[in-house]
């Protein structure tokens, strides 16, 4: 047993916060309340000091395999509310490929990534939360697939390389890279201003060779994909809530009423304590399921609990935030605001908490 | 990082769970299932006592050179969790910090006297902290050790000391300074229950735990039962309390009743075709109660990791003692919902499942949130010691 974190690890979280704290200041976060909320000169940043490596193997210029350091990376992404939504490439398309591919060209994929392009995702679908039976369908046709569907929810599809997309077909589930310019795209509006879109899929066609995995293991890759992006956006969540917990001990402690600071009223001290609790508990079931998933492909129950954690903490703690803040939580001249629409995404994208606590139900009640 | 118990700690937790097997005879199993022996004192107890005295299995967290085995924090969560999940009402409070305190720091006579029949499993302590106006504020305390030639002169009375109806002494704190601060004026003594000064009277209670009010008159005892330096007893108070508050909210227990209300939904037949478990709602309490699980035993481990660590960390205790207490009181609620109106027949009762456990636990399960350190001052601790936010008034 050791929950120590190791040397290396404290390293590059210090050195995230000290990129991410200067480029994520209050102002330079305001310029990005835009249409298209991306920092491409954080993106950058982070390609030169290596941090989009994270988790990628030394062989394609990462710093290795571990799972844990990702898990830093968003992390520190969401504490600092950082306007780059990274999951689909990062973890998604990198990972996924890392894990399942075994052809060379998927693989310089990866070193592509660490340079800083971007590659994403396409695999949740409106009115399907059934995300391991994609509604999407491709057609095969000897060496050619044709693809008809549509997916939303696609981040940064429309400057991606290449987009990463779960289809149903008479061999089962498979993963396929599609060109953003076979397909249509439409940019939605979304609660935290997330730059995402709608991925119509008409007749498209594709080789064989873009399927990123071996014969018949589609179902297992989507799967993996699934789990690590649980696991992933709930390492976003932990660090949206641990910002939101250390801005209510902050303003708590300065703001006065009655001639003293609302912090020493009891109501107000054992609501930050309950958030503190909720962040403990979340901060030990990602790290549990982030370990696991570094030994094993599958641990649906460990990201399905990181997952259910997540979505509680992320909806507990925006509350208490807003409310401990009184008006100043609400004001747009704060900070507060941000984490409070990021925490609903995290809450809500790849499975939310009650249906995420139906899957565990049935998966600890089937081996019975 | 590296979250699994190692090999040893595997093999330990294998080892206790073999034991235990052979301990709990079908006969300690029907004395612990009658109300007034669920809390140990009967004869089946108190055999098994000395067998685990004589096996080496009391004195876990002593050190070496007094007799004991001392394991690590982990090993000693294990074993907690290990007894526990049987239901053995391990006196922990009398082996495990009573029974260390007075080894280091007993006079000659107790360490001979006391401190060796604790190991041998001989002796049971009750523990007089509590008095009617002093609970949670536990340093005003009031009964009062007078010092004179030959001994103390003990007068007043001490409430909630459970299992003083079977114990051989009162771990007493009594005030020997007036005149200094409330903490630091309070002392420990070994104090014998066949004293004619003392008497007790029973305090039922909900959960059907026996408790006792126990009553201290002119009962005189030489220096030999002061234990520590007189004045000095407030360190000796608060010593172990990190580790106590965590024995109270160990998973094992609620893990294996978990396991159990599982196997009996399987079982159960709700119609031809279908069991207790197939229904959607079943299933998802279960999945509320599990996952709820996974995360008290990574606070538990964690904790129990710091303390092998060496460090202290205040608030990550409170947040364990916090978060099992009141994750209890829900998991049971969410598991008796499962079990459905049949839950509610008692153990004596026909038709009763899993010995009625559950009908009994979710009327002691508030005993935990005040006990030990009440959540709201734990609460306290922290938004102090976590958030560092300034002290509430």
């Amino acid at each position: 047993m050791d929950f120590s974190e190791l040397g290396h690890h404290n390293e590059i979280k210090d050195s995230l916060n000290k990129i991410l704290g200067k480029e994520c200041s209050p102002e330079k976060l305001k310029e990005f309340d835009v249409e298209f909320k991306h920092n491409e000169t954080l993106i950058s940043l982070l390609a030169i000091n290596g941090y989009l490596g994270l988790g990628i193997h030394e062989q394609y210029g990462g710093s290795g395999e571990d799972l844990y350091e990702l898990g830093i990376l968003f992390e520190c992404l969401g504490f600092h509310a950082a306007p780059l939504s990274l999951t689909g490439c990062l973890i998604d398309v990198a990972q996924t490929i890392q894990k399942f591919s075994q052809a060379d060209n998927h693989k310089s994929i990866l070193s592509s990534i660490i340079k800083g392009d971007i590659y994403t995702s396409a695999i949740l679908e409106p009115f399907n939360q059934d995300t391991e039976n994609p509604i999407t369908r491709a057609e095969i046709n000897g060496d050619k697939l044709i693809i008809n569907g549509t997916k939303y929810l696609s981040e940064l599809a429309s400057i991606a390389k290449k987009i990463l997309v779960s289809v149903t077909s008479n061999e089962g589930v498979l993963l396929v890279l599609v060109d953003s310019s076979q397909v249509k795209l439409t940019q939605l509006t979304s609660t935290a201003n997330s730059p995402v879109f709608k991925v119509e899929i008409n007749d498209v066609t594709i080789d064989r060779s873009s399927i990123i995995h071996a014969q018949g293991k589609g179902l297992e890759a989507l799967r993996y994909l699934i789990q690590i992006n649980m696991v992933m956006r709930s390492y976003l969540a932990l660090g949206v809530t641990e910002k939101m917990t250390s801005l209510i001990a902050t303003y708590t402690s300065e703001r006065k009423q009655f001639g003293r600071v609302i912090g020493t009223f009891q109501a107000v001290s054992h609501r930050a304590a309950d958030c503190f609790i909720e962040l403990e508990c979340l901060r030990l079931v990602n790290q549990q399921a982030c370990i696991n998933l570094n030994t094993n492909l599958d641990c649906e129950n460990d990201a399905l609990i990181a997952k259910i954690w997540a979505g509680n903490t992320c909806h507990k703690i925006s509350y208490s935030a807003q409310h401990l803040h009184g008006g100043a939580g609400v004001d747009k001249d704060y900070v507060l605001w941000r984490y409070c629409l990021l925490a609903k995404e995290c809450e809500l994208i790849n499975g939310s908490a009650s249906q995420n606590i139906e899957k565990l139900g049935i998966n600890i009640t089937s081996n019975q | 990082m590296l979250i699994q118990l190692n090999q040893q700690q595997a093999k330990l937790k294998e080892e206790l769970h073999e034991y235990f097997k052979g301990l709990i005879t079908p006969e300690l199993r029907t004395e612990l299932n009658n109300t007034e022996f669920f809390e140990g004192g009967g004869p089946e107890f108190k055999k098994a006592m000395r067998t685990m005295g004589a096996d080496g299995w009391i004195g876990l967290s002593w050190k070496k050179e007094l007799g004991g085995k001392e394991l690590s924090p982990m090993e000693q969560y294990i074993f907690v969790e290990t007894v526990m999940r049987t239901g053995f009402p391990f006196p922990f409070l009398t082996t495990e910090s009573v029974g260390p305190m007075i080894a280091e720091y007993g006079s000659d006579w107790a360490k001979e006297e006391i401190a060796t029949k604790i190991l041998d499993g001989e002796l049971i302590f009750g523990i007089g902290y509590s008095e009617p106006n002093s609970g949670t504020d536990l340093a005003s305390l009031q009964t009062k050790a007078i010092k004179q030639s030959d001994g103390y002169l003990i007068n007043g009375q001490k409430m909630w000391t459970s299992l003083a109806n079977f114990s051989d002494y009162i771990w007493l704190a009594a005030r020997t300074d007036f005149e200094v601060k409330n903490h630091k004026g309070i002392s420990m003594f070994i104090v014998p229950t066949d004293d004619p000064g003392f008497s007790l009277s029973p305090i039922n209670t909900l959960g059907d735990v026996r408790t006792n009010a126990t009553f201290y008159e002119n009962i005189k005892v030489p220096d030999t039962h002061l234990v520590g330096e007189q004045n000095q007893g407030w360190s000796l108070i608060t010593s172990q309390l990190n580790l106590e508050r965590l024995a109270l909210v160990n998973h094992g227990p609620v893990e294996e009743l978990y396991k159990n209300v599982l196997q009996l939904a399987e079982k159960t037949k709700i119609n031809n075709d279908q069991s207790l478990i197939d229904l959607s709602w079943v299933k998802q309490n279960f999945a509320q109660v599990y996952s709820g699980i996974e995360a008290l035993k990574l606070i538990c481990w964690k904790q129990t990791w710091i303390m092998e660590s060496g460090q202290l960390n205040m608030a990550e205790a409170s947040v364990a003692k916090v978060y099992g207490s009141e994750f209890f009181i829900e998991a049971y609620r969410l598991l008796m919902e499962i079990i459905g109106e049949i839950s509610l027949l008692k153990n004596d009762s026909e038709l009763n499942v899993l010995n009625a456990r559950l009908e009994r636990m979710y009327r002691t399960a508030s005993i935990l949130t005040f006990g030990g350190g009440t959540n709201e001052v734990q609460r306290d601790i922290i938004a102090m010691a976590g958030l560092f936010m300034p002290r509430t008034r």
